[in-house]
């Protein structure tokens, strides 16, 4: 699969502190989550690939070209800023008329697209309200729409649940996912948030301190684990005593319990202590990692960051 | 493409029934204008927020309000030159010393000081206030490419400002004219006249108003001090340059932010107006005065180019 996006030995010095270290990656066809705490160098590698920085050494590519070099390749990029960046006396359907013929569509093509991305985007009914009413939530939807708008083959997404409640935060990662599986748009997906990066990416890049730590699909690193989780209706103590007897490991959880097993004839010891304890089995199954319990384990804690997120 | 849905319409009492479909998300495979198409989008994004256009009605009310006023102003002396040549006869007007082309920016020159301190910081400030900017920046289109059309956006409605009184003026005196033709024969040459003195405050003013604008994300913090620079340093410099007199006070006389363009309006009229009268700068050769026009209307241009270059978000 040809690489959208191509960063070979990476660096960015500024006045003594090194922002991005040597780093390299490549970023193809789908969602790539580019995970790391404010500071990991995330903005500065999106502002060098939009051609916005210039680089102290290594190149970034973007569909083959160099953004700073090429400028006009920025007209099949979007990119959805952190912070605020939207007027307050204009309508979303005037902005983002704007917006598309700022990258290059006539005016008549641009008036189209801009009202098609708002109704992809869910504002259709909202487009021709001043955006100073808007929601958080809006808000939000028109900066990926603007993002969107030109029909950009990958966009860069900059913390887009930043401020969001957390349905709010739902409704972005649906729209983000919905943006690569419906639109077909490749996406890189910058946060510091492990558990919206883990719900939304196929791969991931982590960044520290500006070096690339980690890198793979995200469903590597979440794969099935040995561990069995298993929650009963009743008896649980009876049940983990039962299970105890048998020399299993056990580790008690608020809903349920987890077991290890290499092999399966911890099933069958499962069975027998449910029957002894006389327990009504809920639900059983092979338990999934999630990235935050993964960087914990390495000593890389981001959970902070992720606290409140359910994973 | 999602289910269809089915939808009823009425007409002209007739019932019609149809399918709406949602054909789904649909790629842009039409033009793609580049850069080039950026850059007009700022301009004409620039016209339409200095007029107002597509804003609410209180964004409309200050900048037309001043563009009807200068059209007054230039109306109002086509009327009295028209007026005292039908009663006392033709010429009575040039005999009395009406004012004409060459004093309407002496007269009209506030004005448009106080249009542009209060339309350039809309162009520039809420752009960097809001983060739009930003979005700018990411799209085909430098800092420089930015600056560049909304100066040329507010170039194009100063310039506007500063040439339609003057075009109502020579309008009203040629058709109030008993031989019009013959008017304009004579008088035809007031008309590159007041296009270059017209350019000459409209450039003036709109970079330096855009020159502070840049330099704040306040609307009103731009256009107060743009007010204040222009109000303050006529009275101080002027009373200055009386005391100290000779070459002192003539050179500090130049520093008058209100003369700089009206002496190039007298260079080019070859007249002196009534705001330039008693200035001990008038008394330089005209290269000095127009050289020194272009110092403060280049260096601002430049040092707002500088900014705006390496502006990244």
């Amino acid at each position: 699969m040809e690489a959208l996006l191509s960063i070979e030995n990476l660096t960015k010095q500024y006045k003594g502190v090194v922002a991005l270290n040597n780093v390299s990656f490549e970023v193809s066809d789908g969602i790539t989550g580019i995970l790391g705490e404010n500071g990991a160098g995330k903005s500065t590698a999106i502002k060098i690939v939009l051609g916005l920085l210039e680089p102290t050494s290594g190149s970034a590519k973007i569909l083959g070209q160099t953004a700073s070099e090429n400028i006009n390749i920025r007209s099949r990029l979007g990119y959805m800023p952190e912070h605020d960046c939207l007027p307050s006396n204009v309508t979303a359907a005037e902005f983002l008329t704007h917006m598309a013929e700022l990258s290059g569509l006539p005016p008549s093509h641009a008036r189209s697209r801009a009202a098609d991305t708002l109704r992809h985007a869910g504002l259709f009914e909202e487009r021709y309200r001043a955006m100073g009413g808007y929601s958080t939530g809006m808000k939000q939807r028109v900066k990926l729409a603007q993002a969107l708008v030109h029909d950009p083959a990958i966009v860069l997404l900059d913390e887009p649940t930043a401020g969001l409640d957390p349905a709010g935060r739902e409704e972005m990662l649906d729209l983000v996912r919905k943006t690569h599986k419906e639109f077909g748009i490749s996406i890189l997906f910058s946060s510091h948030l492990m558990a919206d990066v883990e719900r939304t990416c196929d791969r991931i890049i982590v960044l520290r301190e500006g070096r690339v730590i980690q890198s793979g699909e995200v469903k590597s690193f979440t794969e099935e684990t040995e561990t069995v989780y298993i929650e009963v209706d009743t008896n649980k103590e009876q049940f983990v005593a039962a299970l105890r007897q048998r020399d299993v490991e056990v580790t008690e959880d608020t809903g349920g319990v987890f077991v290890e097993g290499s092999d399966e004839s911890v099933y069958d010891l499962v069975r027998d202590a449910l029957v002894e304890a006389e327990a009504p089995l809920r639900r059983m199954g092979p338990r999934r990692r999630a990235l935050t319990e993964l960087f914990e384990r390495d000593g890389d804690d981001f959970s902070d960051a992720s606290s409140g997120v359910g994973s | 493409m999602t289910a269809p849905q089915d939808a009823t319409a009425t007409n002209g009492g007739q019932t019609r029934e149809g399918t709406v479909f949602d054909i789904g998300y649909q790629h842009y495979d039409g033009p793609r204008e580049g850069r080039n198409r950026s850059r007009y989008a700022v301009y004409k994004d620039g016209l339409k927020i200095s007029l107002g256009i597509g804003r609410g009605a209180k964004a409309k009310v200050l900048p037309w309000m001043f563009i009807g006023v200068l059209m007054l102003i230039g109306a109002g002396m086509a009327m009295a030159a028209i007026t005292i040549d039908r009663l006392a006869g033709d010429g009575t007007a040039e005999s009395v010393g009406l004012p004409t082309h060459s004093d309407f920016y002496g007269i009209a020159s506030i004005i448009m000081f106080i249009f542009a301190a209060i339309s350039a910081p809309e162009l520039l400030c809420p752009d960097r206030r809001d983060g739009v900017i930003n979005l700018y920046l990411v799209r085909p289109l430098t800092g420089t490419d930015y600056i560049a059309a909304r100066w040329a956006a507010f170039m194009t409605i100063m310039l506007m400002v500063a040439w339609l009184p003057q075009v109502i003026l020579m309008a009203g005196l040629t058709l109030g004219a008993s031989e019009p033709a013959e008017y304009l024969k004579d008088n035809w040459q007031d008309i590159p006249k007041f296009l270059g003195a017209g350019a000459a405050l409209a450039t003036y003013s709109g970079t330096i108003a855009m020159l502070v604008a840049g330099f704040t994300t306040r609307r009103a913090y731009a256009s107060v001090f743009m007010v204040g620079l222009f109000t303050v340093s006529t009275p101080f410099t002027f009373g200055l340059a009386q005391e100290l007199g000779g070459t002192a006070g003539q050179w500090l006389s130049m520093f008058n932010l209100s003369n700089i363009p009206m002496h190039v309006n007298d260079a080019i009229f070859n007249a002196t107006s009534g705001v330039t009268m008693d200035a001990p700068a008038a008394e330089f050769d005209t290269w000095v005065l127009v050289s020194w026009f272009f110092l403060w209307t280049l260096l601002p241009a430049t040092i707002l180019w500088v900014r705006y270059r390496r502006l990244a978000p």
